[in-house]
């Protein structure tokens, strides 16, 4: 039983989406994006009681391959001898929806497969010796929640239209809506009964619009129009311009007119644009930023809007770069939209970044004292994922994707080569079927099978990386904004790695000795808690800090050898405090080159050490010996640690 | 196997919200599911354990893997595992056997197609055909399903089961098998939040969560030592002391869900829980819904057929602590009155 489509209070625009998609297909689908408890899955299924012979095909998150395109039939393999292809949900969603929740939590090939079929309205099957092509003319509708990941953006651009829900804001209007969902839960049937003539009334306005499609025209002077709406919002590619045209006479025929009105545009552009439109900051070329971190980003809008920001990045990277920002570089920086300027934000910290001189003014003597820094504005970081590779890896996470060699993770497709004896029971039931026949089967058992028969199952699932935060906590980091700085960084890795559900460690040092601030875990929350409670005062035993971080992800290697980790060590590099008989400086050197000889872990040094007359450069040196990619603090204005903890993979 | 017996629920001491949000999901499978949030050694496994002593009864379809009512069969039926059963060709005319709620348990290693189900391949070896086997959510149908460490499940799993979770039914598409059947199940979930957050989307699955501590009062704690040491020295002695508590309770609970399809409430109230969303801030609808459905339950729990304010606000502990929209690295909310309160006060709404 469901909730009946005419009885759901609100979402009109989404209501009004699929209303278009189902008079008019050729509009491309719909992509349902919005926060848990909107009523997204209830219309969805609501809609095929409203479109009559229609039948609504839930495409499962568990699904593999063989079973979405068609695959070969194995009870009549066998019986028969023949290979005859067992028809996918592809083939059973012609004519109908096909209807796939959560759709950015599957897996990336299966969504390639679907919207293959989607775009062409057929589906070519070629897999375990079968060739076959079949309609597949189906409506696509996909909802997701941004909090779990974005779609990739091409894949975005396949849906022909794109809509965000929200809920209700007025109280009276939650008010109806709980009591209709009460009436509903006691009774049903009755509940059904009683919005049976409106959604009839539905039903007949849609098929009168669907009649009446054909004869829609849109007069040739509208198109300049679309053009201007789609180059306006800076839509790469002509899709959108094609989409609004199809919508828009939908949309006219659904008022029971002939001819498409600049109404009719209008009322179905923002669909067409949601999705495909780039702010004037992002460049084609790129993939526009993860809308999944719009709440950083609306933290950050109350702040100031983007654009003051944009420009004040502007300025910032001018002066520390002492270059003008060339059309090229700016798109770079640009691309990760919004980044807080920590200093701007604190007006209790000294601003430092831009003038020079005033870091070699008498600092309070702070070495004995301790201090609690307040967390530097945070800002939004470009996707890091590692590109797939053949490695095997264990692990579990949303980072990268990779293919695993442990039983476990989702099982995607088969093949003949065997590594791990992870049988693909299907696929070899299947391949080995055909020739039932001929063989002679053994005692009990109806099926014969031969080693050549034997597929394995490749699985696939993402692994997170494992990050370490070395944080120079030493009283040197406490001038000029250095430690709130560092900690904006370090919150904005974070929560990048919350969305990537990597593994995260902090160890901090100060005095005389590193501490463990918060052992490896996947709880990014008590990392944000540590990082924020954390005192800074005393001198520097970097060396220290360098021993327990390599102490901490050799301990991790060992049990989980696939993982990958990367240390990020925030630093000035004045080391003060030795462990051995060395001087602090060389001993942090040496450890650095032993450290570095080690090339499972990627380094990641980021400098401290201001801008100013007199610099020892002692974090690049460092950075030299331990073969890591070196930035400095001032760089973290822009998304380059980001990007180097992207180019260290 | 002799029963081994379990430690009575209504033994164990203290934790009322846990033993609250427990009971009100038993009276109303609709509220689906708690999530119990605490630190290690707080009775949470020994809390959901002890449920099945005091969960009543259901009927089923005799030996049925899917745990349908005669009201359920159809489609699945025809694929079914059990090739005497006469719901197989439409036989209306079915055997029912009546017995307690199950609490089917997901332990955490599980693999996806033992969760949901997968191609029986000891069928296909011997009879060349292809057959199902069903998987725990078939097991948890109309029971509870049991996630002890939930925020430790991998990834994977955790995607079939907000899918299941969502739509009250199992698909399967893999492996060359194609059915689905119905899965609805009340998701009782305990982690340790210290051992990393669980995704949004699955937490706004749970329909009620609490947080829960160990016991500050020594006193407590000696009741906590006593018993247990009372349980390990003879269990059965101990549980039939418990008998008749255990007993209380499950005509209470009994009687409170003949109650609750009478439970009214007045739409000034709903008002109050609507305002109660806005002021805290929560996504979508959901937190509405479940506070009401809870507001009744916990009325009809103490023999009222009427809300009352104090349900309400009972009822919004329970449903909004992790309802409320946080930024990332916040933490799941303790206290949501206290955070209404701040809330109306900046203004902010």
């Amino acid at each position: 039983m469901i909730f009946p489509f005419s009885a759901i209070i609100g979402q009109e625009d989404l209501k009004l989406c699929l209303i278009l998609n189902s008079i008019h297909p050729g509009i491309g689908g719909v992509l349902v994006r919005g926060e848990k408890g909107t009523a997204k899955s209830t219309i969805v299924r609501g809609l095929a009681d409203v479109l009559p012979k229609t039948r609504v095909i839930t495409l499962p998150l568990n699904t593999t391959e063989d079973r979405v395109a068609g695959g070969m039939d194995f009870n009549r393999a066998v019986k028969e001898g023949k290979k005859i292809l067992l028809p996918g949900l592809l083939a059973e969603a012609d004519q109908g929806i096909l209807y796939v929740d959560e759709i950015n939590l599957l897996d990336d090939h299966i969504v390639d497969i679907i919207l293959d079929a989607a775009a062409s309205g057929e589906n070519r099957v070629e897999r375990e010796g079968l060739s076959f092509c079949h309609y597949a003319r189906f409506l696509l509708v996909g909802t997701m929640n941004p909090e779990e990941g974005d779609l990739r953006p091409q894949l975005l651009d396949r849906f022909g239209f794109c809509v965000e829900v929200v809920s209700e804001k007025d109280p009276e209007t939650r008010m109806d809506l709980m009591e209709r969902r009460e009436l509903y839960d006691n009774d049903p049937v009755a509940f059904k009964i009683v919005y049976e003539p409106e959604t009839r009334k539905l039903a007949q306005k849609i098929a009168k619009a669907k009649k009446l499609l054909p004869k829609v025209k849109m007069k040739a002077h509208l198109r300049p129009f679309i053009a201007e709406l789609c180059s306006s919002n800076h839509v790469a590619g002509h899709r959108a311009d094609l989409v609004i045209e199809q919508a828009a006479r939908a949309h006219a025929a659904l008022s029971g007119q002939s001819e498409v009105v600049i109404d009719d545009i209008s009322a179905v552009a923002k669909f067409a644009l949601l999705h495909r439109k780039q702010e004037a900051d992002s460049p084609p070329p790129v993939p526009p930023p993860e809308d999944d971190q719009k709440d950083d980003a609306e933290d950050q809008n109350e702040k100031e809007t983007p654009d003051n920001e944009d420009e004040q990045q502007d300025d910032q990277i001018s002066d520390a770069e002492n270059n003008p920002p060339d059309p090229g570089m700016q798109n770079q920086d640009m691309q990760n939209q919004e980044q807080g300027d920590s200093e701007e934000n604190e007006p209790e910290e000294p601003d430092n970044s831009k003038n020079d001189g005033q870091e070699n003014l008498p600092e309070p003597e702070k070495d004995v004292t301790e201090q609690i820094f307040e967390i530097g504005a945070t800002f939004k970081v470009k996707k890091i994922t590692t590109p797939k590779d053949r490695k095997m890896r264990r692990g579990s996470g949303r980072r990268s994707r990779t293919r695993v060699s442990q039983k476990q993770g989702r099982y995607v497709n088969s093949s003949m080569q065997r590594t791990n004896n992870d049988i693909a029971f299907d696929a070899t039931l299947r391949a080995a079927a055909p020739y039932q026949l001929e063989r002679n089967q053994p005692d009990g058992l109806f099926i014969s099978l031969r080693p050549d028969d034997i597929r394995e199952k490749i699985r696939e699932k993402r692994i997170g990386n494992f990050l370490v935060f070395l944080v120079d906590a030493s009283g040197s980091m406490g001038a000029s904004g250095r430690m709130s700085a560092s900690k904006g960084a370090v919150l904005s890795l974070l929560l990048d790695a919350y969305q990537k559900r990597d593994r995260v460690a902090m160890i901090s040092f100060r005095k005389s000795d590193a501490f463990v601030n918060l052992p490896p875990t996947s709880s990014i929350e008590l990392a944000a808690q540590y990082l924020a409670e954390m005192p800074v005062g005393g001198r520097t035993p970097l060396s220290a800090g360098l021993d327990k971080a390599y102490q901490m992800v050799t301990n991790v290697l060992l049990r989980d050898p696939g993982i990958r980790p990367i240390v990020i060590i925030i630093t000035d590099g004045k080391s003060n405090v030795a462990m051995g008989p060395k001087k602090p400086v060389d001993e942090a050197m040496a450890f650095a080159r032993r450290m570095g000889q080690d090339d499972r872990i990627k380094y990641i040094v980021v400098d401290t050490e201001a801008d100013g007359l007199v610099r020892f450069g002692l974090a690049k040196k460092i950075a030299a010996m331990a073969q890591a990619q070196y930035c400095k603090i001032d760089d973290l204005q822009t998304d380059s640690l980001v990007s180097l903890v992207k180019d260290t993979q | 196997m002799e029963k081994r017996p379990v430690f009575p629920f209504a033994a164990i001491v203290g934790q009322k919200e846990m033993k609250l949000a427990l009971i009100l999901n038993i009276i109303n499978p609709t509220l689906s599911g708690v999530l119990i949030r605490g630190e290690k050694g707080t009775a949470k496994s020994t809390a959901v354990r002890a449920l099945a002593e005091i969960l009543p009864n259901i009927e089923r379809i005799k030996d049925c893997p899917f745990q349908l009512t005669t009201t359920e069969t159809g489609k699945i039926c025809k694929d079914c595992i059990i090739l005497d059963c006469p719901a197989r060709s439409g036989d209306r005319m079915l055997e029912t056997t009546l017995a307690g709620i199950r609490v089917i348990e997901l332990p955490v290693g599980a693999t996806e197609d033992r969760v949901v189900g997968t191609m029986d391949l000891e069928h296909a070896l011997k009879k060349g055909e292809k057959r199902i086997e069903p998987g725990l959510l078939a097991a948890a149908h109309r029971g509870i399903l049991y996630v002890d460490e939930v925020n430790l499940l991998d990834d994977h799993v955790v995607d079939v089961l907000l899918d299941s979770a969502a739509m009250g039914v199992n698909t399967i598409e893999r492996e060359g098998v194609s059915f689905s059947h119905p899965a609805k199940f009340t998701l009782v979930g305990t982690m340790n939040p210290e051992e990393g957050e669980l995704r949004p989307q699955l937490l706004d699955r749970f329909g009620l969560c609490v947080n829960i501590h160990g016991a500050n009062d020594p006193k407590d704690r000696v009741a906590v030592m006593e018993r247990r040491a009372a349980f390990d020295e003879n269990p059965k002695v101990f549980c039939s002391q418990w008998e008749e508590a255990s007993g209380e309770l499950s005509s209470k609970i009994e009687q409170a869900m003949i109650l609750y399809p009478k439970v009214m409430i007045e739409r000034p109230l709903l008002f109050e829980i609507a305002s109660f969303c806005l002021d805290v801030g929560v996504d979508g609808h959901r937190g509405d819904i479940i506070i009401l459905k809870t507001a009744k339950t916990l009325a009809a729990y103490k023999g009222r057929n009427q809300v009352e304010p104090a349900d309400i606000e009972l009822a919004a502990e329970l449903a909004l602590p992790h309802r409320i929209r946080r930024k990332p690295l916040q933490e799941v909310a303790d206290d949501v009155h206290a955070l209404r309160e701040q809330n109306r006060n900046a203004g902010v709404v």
